[in-house]
């Protein structure tokens, strides 16, 4: 399938697996896949940048602001990475005796900073979630729908819209949250001129 | 605990999204302890051998895991 991607799409995959290993993600999943499609920046492969400029004009032109979909899937990134503690403590463990107790025999701080240098283990491949292949899937398939030869940013864009995944539903809450309907986004994704 | 209380009937109970929640923030949270325990059992000179045999896992496991901590 990746044979069938554009310069600038498989630049954005190569920008997500960045993203995922800056931020120290186990997996990459549709957030980072956003962040990469959306943000400005982005990373040089086989020559190519990945231009968000068309992808955020299309986006920004419904009204919502890209710059808050790349915020709001940094978030969601960040805060999915966080001990759960009340999700804890429904199983009856007190994260607070814990850290208390993890301080006492480590050193303050102690288990936060583990989960740091366990990430920092899983500096080479970083593997893909299962909803991210799926919405790679369903971004040939928006091409083929599109009758377009290759798959590009707007395609993984529409691809991840489609597919029921993190990325899809930050997406889907900031234009909720802009009063924009999904169909119009997708319309305007699917104008998007993005190589 | 009086919170904790009617959590733990939604962990133990019939919501899959409360208690598939639970199970991932526990997982997380002992695969930090584990990071920290084998970091100090090895600081203590523990070998790999010791650490797999109390983990429960084999050495080759042990160490594919911890091994660049």
């Amino acid at each position: 399938m990746f044979e069938r991607f554009t310069g600038g799409a498989r630049a954005a995959v190569v920008t997500a697996q960045e993203v995922a290993r800056a931020l120290r993600s186990e997996q990459i999943d549709t957030r980072h896949l956003l962040v990469a499609l959306l943000e400005d920046g982005g990373h040089l492969v086989d020559g190519v940048r990945v231009d968000p400029a068309p992808l955020r004009e299309a986006v920004a032109g419904t009204g919502v602001a890209p710059d808050h979909v790349v915020a709001r899937a940094r978030a969601a990134i960040a805060a999915g990475d966080v001990l759960d503690g009340e999700a804890l403590a429904s199983l009856g463990i007190d994260l607070d005796t814990v850290r208390a107790r993890a301080d006492e025999v480590f050193g303050a701080g102690a288990l936060d900073a583990a989960a740091r240098r366990r990430r920092r283990g899983t500096r080479g491949h970083v593997p893909f979630t299962g909803d991210a292949k799926k919405a790679l899937e369903l971004a040939l398939r928006e091409a083929l729908r599109l009758q377009d030869k290759s798959i590009g940013p707007r395609h993984l864009l529409l691809g991840l819209l489609r597919a029921d995944c993190p990325g899809g539903r930050v997406l889907a809450d900031a234009a909720h949250e802009a009063g924009v309907d999904l169909p119009a986004l997708r319309t305007a994704v699917e104008a998007a001129d993005a190589a | 605990m009086s919170d904790g209380q009617t959590l733990l009937t939604s962990a133990a109970g019939d919501d899959p999204q409360q208690g598939l929640r639970a199970v991932r923030a526990l997982r997380e949270l002992a695969d930090r302890l584990e990071t920290l325990q084998v970091q100090r059992a090895r600081s203590l000179g523990w070998s790999w051998e010791q650490i797999a045999a109390a983990l429960g896992v084999s050495r080759q496991a042990a160490h594919k895991k911890h091994g660049k901590a």
